[in-house]
């Protein structure tokens, strides 16, 4: 094999280990982007939907115990607006299913709340119900309460969720690094080993060959370079030692 | 020393390496699994480290025992790093001492591991970490040797670096005739067990890295509860016939199968091994009926399993042997020690060891009766020379010394005293489970980190049988002339 194939291989080698290596993190970090967006597309916007439904559901409380008090305008006006949000966050909840279980949550805030609801719907003020707090605490709180858990269940589900996202993105941006690092390793490896392998059969035979042409100008010492691959130094070496023995040939005759 | 030849053999080493991981990348592809970039990049690198000295080095038939050594010894090194590299490309569980070692632990054949869920593993690295055994186990040159053509006195050179100075003088066959005997026995039994297992039900993946596992003497399951998942009487009995056989010096099993049967029986090596192995099941099944199993079938079933698995230094496990009575233990051990004979895959002591130890203790004894009898230690026959037995004694001094001076390194850093003697004796011999955590049931993985290449080093120190390692380690041997 000729010189410059050898050496063209270990650049290519090299060129090779470091491109894959390249392309390789590219992938992984590009599939980490992708992740990264995914967290704040799927969970990220799920949980701030479950908190705004959940701070929804404070002022619908809130506004009840207005109403529970005879202020109507401002109770009605906190419920209703209060009420749009959480219709609002909980469709977009609902065309937003990402996690295992997600669907199956939504619906019993669905039922829930609509039970809830039913309770405040109705006329409070300049009705039996204004004032009577016996009624707040034994029909509207538990059914607040039970939609309120059901809504920080949803927002668990996503955290947990983003959690093993999370993990997964810790892993990715291993795997991500660890060709950089293997390809940066194995190439110093193998620049040393290559630079061995140059030495040893191509800037080592040069010398000698080197040397041995200075000591037949010298001394006329025949020329003997034992080279050990079939290459362009050992064509060299031996039409070097051919040119040494014509010259020595013309001096003989001279 | 030539290091570009040097370079050249070792490459083949990896080569062979690279030819498993793409292996293991197709299988990868084909189960669309999430390991199929870290097994093709390692198998790229593996391959390019492999092709370029074959590309830059002129073939030389004639090297040296020192060379040939130092092949022997980088190609085991140097596998086990690039052994590391699917681990550690594919990431959690695998920091870098984890890969180290569950590389190690594979191309030795000593099937210890630092998993807690093999199975969450993809398919083909799982695959890959089975390759690692049957590559391992009848020798990393020894592979190469038998799929090259013949290489001259190269190959005879390589050959007698790689095996067992045990082996050496048991085999009666030119270094060619060996090669072709140790590679087809292998070749051979692995594919009857494979064929065997997928019989008796198991799918073809775990029919096969079972049988590399079993026929390298290695102790990889593809499972989290090794065998005991199977629960199936059939497979065990299969596995335990092949453990058996993977434990006989393989000119012997030639020998059968060629018709020279007489040839085997003659042999008190393997009269010993198979002996001890009935007596220990007889001894452990009375220890353990009642106090763990109930009957006599159970008693008789799992102690056969587990004590020819740790006697033959497989390692694979079908009972929580950290719960068996002490005796018992004390007899595991002992297997765990003395494992099976030279010329197999299995590693320890060695069968042939014992037997020359055993009557090396009679013949001092005559000698002190008779002190002026000339009384030579004769097996089959034959008689041994004094050089054999005398390095075969210094040998078994070695390997408890080390087993000793290991335990105590581990005892510092912090493992419960059961636990570094049995690891060490475990990873020495090449077994893989000791006792307690790191138990049949357990793993490596709660191992400190140290403790891993503590146990990664007596893993290798057991696999080059020790010399090889240690002259490898100090320059002053490299001006000498290497006989051992």
């Amino acid at each position: 094999m000729n010189i410059r194939i050898k050496i063209l291989s270990g650049f290519i080698i090299l060129a090779l280990m470091l491109l894959v290596a390249g392309i390789w993190s590219i992938h992984e970090l590009n599939s980490i982007g992708s992740s990264v967006q995914n967290i704040l597309d799927d969970n990220y916007q799920s949980i701030h939907a479950a908190k705004t439904m959940s701070e929804a559901l404070e002022r619908e409380d809130s506004a009840i115990l207005l109403l529970l008090h005879g202020n109507w305008k401002k109770g009605r006006a906190i419920l209703t607006k209060a009420d749009s949000v959480f219709n609002q966050k909980l469709r977009f909840a609902t065309l937003n299913i990402t996690v295992p279980g997600e669907q199956k949550q939504l619906d019993l805030i669905k039922t829930q709340y609509e039970s809830y609801k039913a309770l405040w719907e109705k006329p409070i003020v300049g009705t039996a119900k204004q004032g009577n707090l016996n009624w707040y605490f034994a029909d509207v709180h538990p059914r607040f309460l039970s939609v309120k858990k059901s809504v920080n269940n949803l927002v668990e589900l996503n955290d947990k969720m983003m959690y093993k996202t999370a993990m997964t993105l810790k892993n990715q941006s291993g795997r991500a690094i660890m060709p950089g690092i293997v390809a940066v390793i194995a190439a110093l490896v193998f620049t040393f080993i290559f630079t061995y392998l140059i030495n040893f059969y191509i800037v080592s035979p040069i010398i000698r060959i080197t040397k041995r042409i200075n000591k037949f100008n010298d001394k006329r010492t025949p020329f003997e370079v034992k080279i050990d691959t079939k290459d362009e130094i050992f064509y060299l070496a031996e039409a070097i030692e051919h040119l040494c023995l014509s010259i020595k040939n013309q001096d003989s005759a001279q | 020393m030539r290091f570009h030849i040097v370079l050249r053999y070792v490459a083949l080493a990896l080569l062979i390496n690279s030819f498993f991981m793409g292996i293991a990348s197709a299988i990868s592809i084909f189960n669309a699994d999430t390991a199929f970039m870290p097994l093709l990049y390692s198998a790229l690198i593996t391959m390019l480290f492999g092709l370029f000295p074959l590309i830059f080095v002129p073939p030389a038939s004639n090297i040296t025992n020192k060379e040939g050594l130092l092949i022997v010894v980088l190609s085991w090194f140097l596998s086990c790093l690039t052994g590391t590299l699917p681990y550690i490309l594919y990431g959690d569980p695998f920091t870098f001492t984890n890969a180290w070692f569950e590389s190690v632990s594979g191309f030795t054949t000593t099937g210890s591991t630092i998993l807690s869920n093999i199975e969450a593993l993809p398919t083909s690295l799982l695959f890959w970490r089975a390759s690692t055994h049957w590559i391992g186990g009848i020798g990393i040159i020894i592979f190469v040797l038998s799929v090259l053509p013949f290489l001259g006195i190269a190959e005879m050179v390589l050959f007698r670096s790689e095996i067992s100075s045990m082996v050496r003088e048991n085999f009666h066959h030119r270094a060619r005739k060996a090669i072709q005997i140790l590679a087809g026995v292998y070749l051979g039994l692995t594919l009857l067990e494979t064929a065997a297992l997928m019989i008796f039900g198991m799918d073809f993946f775990d029919a096969l890295t079972h049988s590399f596992s079993t026929i390298a003497t290695g102790g990889f399951s593809s499972k989290n509860a090794s065998i005991t998942y199977y629960n199936s009487p059939a497979i065990e009995s299969i596995i335990i016939l092949f453990m058996v056989l993977s434990g006989i010096h393989f000119a012997l099993l030639f020998s059968v199968v060629t018709g020279h049967i007489k040839d085997f029986w003659r042999s008190s090596v393997v009269r010993y091994y198979l002996f001890a192995m009935l007596a220990g099941t007889v001894l452990i099944a009375s220890n353990v009926h009642g106090a763990i199993f109930p009957d006599w079938f159970a008693s008789f079933r799992y102690a056969a399993f587990n004590i020819i698995s740790v006697g033959t230094s497989t390692g694979f496990a079908t009972s929580d042997t950290a719960i068996w009575p002490p005796f018992s233990q004390i007899l595991l051990i002992f297997f765990t020690l003395q494992c099976a004979c030279a010329g197999s895959t299995s590693g320890g002591i060695k069968a042939d060891r014992i037997v020359l130890l055993g009557k090396s203790f009679i013949r001092h004894l005559k000698r002190l009766m008779h002190p002026n009898a000339v009384v030579p230690i004769r097996i089959d026959g034959n008689v041994v020379e004094d050089g054999l037995v005398e390095r075969s004694v210094l040998y078994i001094g070695i390997y408890l010394s080390i087993v000793f001076i290991s335990s105590l390194l581990l005892i510092l850093i912090g493992m419960d005293i059961k636990e570094a003697f049995s690891g060490t004796i475990a990873t020495m011999g090449n077994v893989g489970p000791g006792l307690g955590v790191i138990g049949s049931t357990g793993n490596f993985g709660q191992v400190p980190e140290a403790g891993k290449w503590i146990l990664s080093v007596t893993m290798l120190l057991g696999r080059l049988e020790i010399y090889a390692f240690f002259i490898f380690f100090i320059p002053a041997q490299w001006k000498k002339s290497i006989s051992y």
